[in-house]
């Protein structure tokens, strides 16, 4: 794995959100953060946190009442060119889904057409970007399915998706995502509505293609086993913010914001006898019209005056930088 | 609209209170229910389809009532007998017309207007019993049916079958056609049963051959009616019964009938009762329907579908109000339970629910 | 598992379903009546021997099952007998059942026509205008009594504007039905599926070419066509609106767009679910059209299947109802077959 030079995907103060019955949900606030040629990101939080928002806004694949409000996403496509996704037309934008960004989708239960067979949605997502016959399709397909370890792929590609198991239609759709050879992979929630045993396998799965295929990866996940197994570096998302960012073993080892630090306190150790589970007090607070300043501040056990000013971001260690006031006052 | 929800709050209280009267603490134990039964008017009181469906039922209800108390004229005598000049005259309207009587009057002479309040109560009768005895039939047997399963299932559900293979209107026209002898026979000799029907139907003891022909379709309509429901509740039960509180009340060691009447029929219930309030309105057609193609009561009782069945005949010139008037009428009983059904469906479901809450601005305790 | 293996265990459902309506029609025609013979004979007076006759050959002192025997193979051969007239049934059905079937389309004609479209626009219009007028529209048209229809749509475009006739029926001419119904000789199979299509008038004319016959024909059945067209229309734009609606915001949907696939296909995506729900109901209301046929065809005074029954009704002529039921019962039943295949074709996923 080699990681650095120019990212791949630079994302600027992205900011969506969403108007509903109940008021304005800001659900991404200012968000930034860079993803590099093939190193897998981990984007990691609780749920709702805003993980999948923003990587469904930089697809352009926010609805109403959802609304991308600001920011700017760099993309450098195959052929070394720079656009911003955030403002390329609709057809542009749909030539590069499923061919340079290629989406994971969490349930691929409901991914999946029920009406077409596995095949088909290989031989769409390659005929609509460039020219292949059916057959060499359906051969590439087989040829995909095999590499994500599914056995006798040639039945299996004329399945209809319900004939299938959780686990098998999980690898389809990642084979599927790599049907046009992408750039960049989003994959969220890989794994969490799978079994434990077969979550393991298709993260070595994933590790696998992506060293094969040289394609970067983002990977969104509220498990920190996940990302530990995973990722090279790893973005904490709270509240639609992100919190602390650092190569995956500097976070493990050396977390630097507060919610970063309970969150791994709350991963229970097997090898220690546990009397008690711990958790974080309080609950994630609304995202309407949210008050100003660090969004932690009512949980976090540092929390001070200082905290209802926009905190800073702040660098604490080699690609390791943190957004809080603590570290600030330290310098 | 505001009157309507302090309304349905009062008869939510008063009824809280009555059953608190009976079971101390049952108010407490229920607080939870009766929040989200109050919430529910509140929804019902701002829709508008619903408080109009509501309105027009209860209009079709009340003339239910007391329209056979207040038809002025009795249906049975023949005014043509004596006076031809008054068959089939036509509407007549202040100011542009004065005397003569309001919507004009049939082939026989009689009062529109007159007959038609018998025949609302008529209507209403047979479409709400229809309803109320098919629909539980159904429930019932689905109920059996997904929670038993094995045999009873296959049983029922072959049943069901069979009845459904027929078009519904085939089926009640064949047995329509075949009951009202046996049931002629019926009233002949259970005097109890007939002057009953008779008060409830609003019409005199004498016309009991008619009142048997009612009956038949009545029990017609039913068979043809309950299959729909055993079918759709068997569906919801054999969902229900994977669910984990079936599995917690099954160790608890609930009988079934507590299983099933206590803790899974509450939890499918809403959709039948959106399916019930819409069934009103198709049975009273329905019912209508089969009168004019002749199955039901005949004269001198007047069904609305046989008043319009027997205009037919002098259409258009000489009866186009009767046709308009009844065939309104019939529109009318028939929207006002399609209106109110099509607001209960949004209520009942708890996502449209919250979003008619939301945009009215927050909750009303 | 696989569309052959459904077919093939659906189909043996039609058995035992078939034994059932011949069951049902058993208990309507020989158990339930107070008086059988009474009812089969009607109000028409005979004396001892005639009614010895009737009562032997109608087996109506034999036990049930000699009955039901021969109900059956009566009703299964085609070969019922009035006992008054001596004339088959059936002849008289399979008369008249082509025109039931020609007014059945013509109605599902105009109710897709009409329905159809109204439903696309008001699921890409959501709470327009057009969504509301849908749904009052769907609302009137299942709170509207059908006859009440009928006689006004009689009232503005027969008495005032004179645009269709109410009495006769257009037929092929002569040599055309001739040369119709001796295909089945010249060529087997393929000639009796013709055969029987073309039995149907409307058709008939077509493969004829008379198109003259076509035109007189939609002149004579566009009104009882546009009045069911507009009672159900509006139900079938409501499904049309929500299963659109429905299938738009599923995930797959989000999917596709997630691939970059082109507009067509994702449209062809929600259309193809979408349909499932509402072939269903179409298929469901072709065999309504069937039994809404009685109404129809008495008040459009159309010689078909069910003003046949209608007046067998009011004549009470038993014989002839309960063979109409029958027959009725058949069809509806060979409608909800077909239907079902159609549903299993389209969708993979109950095939088992």
């Amino acid at each position: 794995m080699s990681i650095g030079g120019d990212p791949v995907l630079s994302v600027r103060n992205l900011d969506v959100k969403f108007y509903t019955y109940a008021g304005v949900v800001h659900a991404v606030s200012n968000v930034s953060f860079d993803v590099y040629k093939g190193e897998i990101v981990a984007l990691v939080g609780e749920t709702g946190c805003g993980k999948s928002v923003t990587t469904k806004a930089i697809t352009r694949l926010i609805d109403p009442p959802g609304r991308i409000e600001g920011g700017k996403a760099y993309f450098r496509r195959r052929n070394g060119e720079v656009v911003d996704l955030l403002s390329l037309s609709d057809e542009e934008i749909r030539d590069i889904r499923g061919n340079e960004i290629a989406y994971v989708f969490q349930d691929p239960t409901s991914a999946l057409d029920p009406l077409y067979t596995i095949g088909h949605h290989f031989y769409e997502t390659m005929i609509d970007h460039r020219k292949i016959d059916k057959k060499n399709a359906i051969q590439h397909a087989v040829n995909l399915l095999k590499e994500t370890l599914i056995p006798s792929p040639e039945s299996r590609v004329k399945n209809y998706p319900h004939e299938l198991s959780g686990g098998m239609r999980q690898r389809s759709v990642i084979a599927i995502g790599l049907s046009n050879n992408p750039v960049l992979l989003i994959a969220d929630e890989p794994t969490t509505n799978l079994d434990v045993t077969i979550q393991a396998q298709i993260l070595e799965l994933i590790k696998d293609l992506q060293a094969k295929h040289g394609m970067s990866v983002i990977l969104i996940t509220h498990n920190l086993g996940v990302v530990a197994e995973v990722a090279h570096r790893v973005y904490v998302m709270y509240a639609g913010k992100i919190v602390e960012e650092a190569p995956v073993e500097e976070l493990f080892e050396n977390p630097q914001h507060p919610y970063t630090r309970l969150l791994l306190r709350t991963v229970p150790d097997p090898t220690k006898k546990i009397e008690k589970l711990e958790s974080i007090p309080g609950t994630v607070p609304s995202l309407i019209n949210p008050l100003p300043g660090c969004r932690f501040r009512d949980r976090c056990p540092f929390a001070s005056e200082k905290c209802l000013e926009e905190p800073p971001m702040v660098e604490v260690g080699k690609a390791h930088q943190v957004y809080c006031w603590l570290h600030a006052v330290k310098g | 609209m505001e009157a309507i929800y302090k309304l349905l709050v009062k008869i939510i209280d008063s009824y809280a209170s009555l059953r608190d009267k009976i079971n101390k603490g049952w108010k407490e134990k229920n607080s939870s229910r009766i929040r989200e039964w109050k919430l529910m008017s509140y929804a019902f009181s701002k829709s508008k389809i619903g408080v109009l469906g509501g309105i027009l039922v209860f209009i079709e209800v009340v003339l239910a009532i007391v329209g056979p108390i207040i038809a002025w004229e009795p249906y049975w005598v023949y005014p043509v007998i004596n006076n031809p000049d008054l068959k089939l005259l036509p509407p007549c309207i202040p100011p542009w017309c004065t005397g003569g009587p309001l919507l004009g009057t049939d082939e026989w002479g009689r009062d529109l207007l007159s007959i038609t309040l018998v025949g609302v109560r008529i209507s209403f009768i047979i479409s709400i019993l229809v309803v109320l005895f098919g629909a539980p039939l159904g429930i019932i047997l689905g109920l059996v049916a997904g929670y038993k399963g094995g045999v009873i299932d296959e049983i029922i559900m072959r049943l069901t079958d069979i009845f459904m293979a027929f078009p519904a209107l085939v089926l009640a026209i064949a047995f329509a056609a075949v009951l009202p002898e046996r049931l002629r026979l019926l009233l002949e000799s259970n005097t109890m049963l007939r002057d009953f029907l008779a008060a409830l139907l609003g019409l005199r003891v004498n016309e009991y051959p008619q009142i048997a022909s009612l009956l038949a379709v009545w029990i017609a309509m039913i068979l043809v009616w309950w299959p729909g429901y055993a079918r759709i509740v068997r569906g919801s039960v054999l969902s229900a019964k994977e669910q984990t509180f079936v599995e917690a009340a099954k160790v608890l060691g609930l009988s079934t009938r507590r299983i099933l009447f206590k803790h899974i029929l509450p939890n499918i219930i809403s959709p039948i009762i959106v399916m019930m309030t819409f069934d009103i309105a198709t049975a009273a057609l329905f019912a209508a329907t089969l009168s004019f193609l002749g199955l039901g009561p005949q004269e001198p009782v007047p069904e609305l579908g046989f008043i319009i069945s027997k205009a037919g005949n002098w259409f258009p010139h000489r009866s186009y109000h009767i046709v308009t008037f009844v065939g309104i009428v019939l529109l009318i009983i028939a929207l006002g339970w399609n209106l109110l059904g099509d607001a209960l469906r949004d209520i009942l479901d708890p996502r449209t629910r919250r979003a008619i809450e939301f945009t009215e601005g927050g909750e009303k305790k | 598992m696989g569309l052959g293996r459904f077919l093939a265990r659906r189909v043996a459902t039609f058995i035992p379903t078939i034994i059932g309506v011949l069951f049902i029609t058993y208990l309507i025609a020989y158990a339930i009546p107070a008086d059988p013979v009474r009812a089969w004979v009607g109000e028409k007076l005979m004396n001892r021997e005639a009614l010895e006759e009737i009562r032997a050959k109608y087996k109506f002192d034999a036990p049930w099952y000699e009955q039901f025997a021969f109900l059956v193979t009566s009703l299964l051969t085609g070969n019922l007998e009035d006992p008054i007239q001596h004339r088959n049934i059936f002849d008289e059905l399979f008369y008249r059942f082509p025109i039931t079937v020609e007014v059945a389309i013509m109605g599902f004609i105009f109710t897709a026509i009409i329905g159809i479209p109204l439903g696309f626009i008001a699921a890409l219009k959501k709470d327009s205008i057009v969504d509301f007028f849908v749904r009052i529209f769907a609302l009137v048209g299942s709170s509207l009594p059908a006859f009440v229809l009928y006689y006004f749509l009689i009232l503005f475009l027969f008495t005032y504007m004179h645009t269709t006739v109410l009495a006769g029926m257009p037929f092929p001419s002569q040599t055309c039905i001739a040369s119709i119904s001796s295909l089945p000789s010249k060529i087997p199979v393929i000639g009796h599926i013709v055969s029987a299509i073309g039995s149907v008038p409307m058709f008939g004319a077509m493969m004829c070419g008379e198109w003259g016959v076509v035109a007189d024909t939609f002149r004579r059945l566009y009104l009882p066509g546009l009045a069911l067209g507009l009672l159900d229309g509006g139900l079938i734009a409501r499904i049309v609106r929500n299963s659109l609606l429905d299938s738009l915001s599923q995930e797959y949907i989000q999917y596709a767009k997630a691939r970059g696939l082109r507009k067509r296909r994702i449209w062809m995506h929600a259309l193809k679910n979408a349909s499932i729900p509402v072939v269903t109901v179409l298929g469901t209301l072709f065999g309504g059209l069937l039994s809404g046929a009685i109404v129809a065809e008495t008040v459009f005074n159309i010689p078909g299947l069910g003003r046949y029954i209608y007046n067998a009704i009011t004549r009470l002529n038993f014989p002839a109802i309960i063979g109409g039921t029958f027959l009725v019962a058949i069809v509806y039943v060979t409608v909800n077959l077909i239907v079902d295949i159609i549903y299993a074709v389209l969708d993979p996923r109950i095939r088992y």
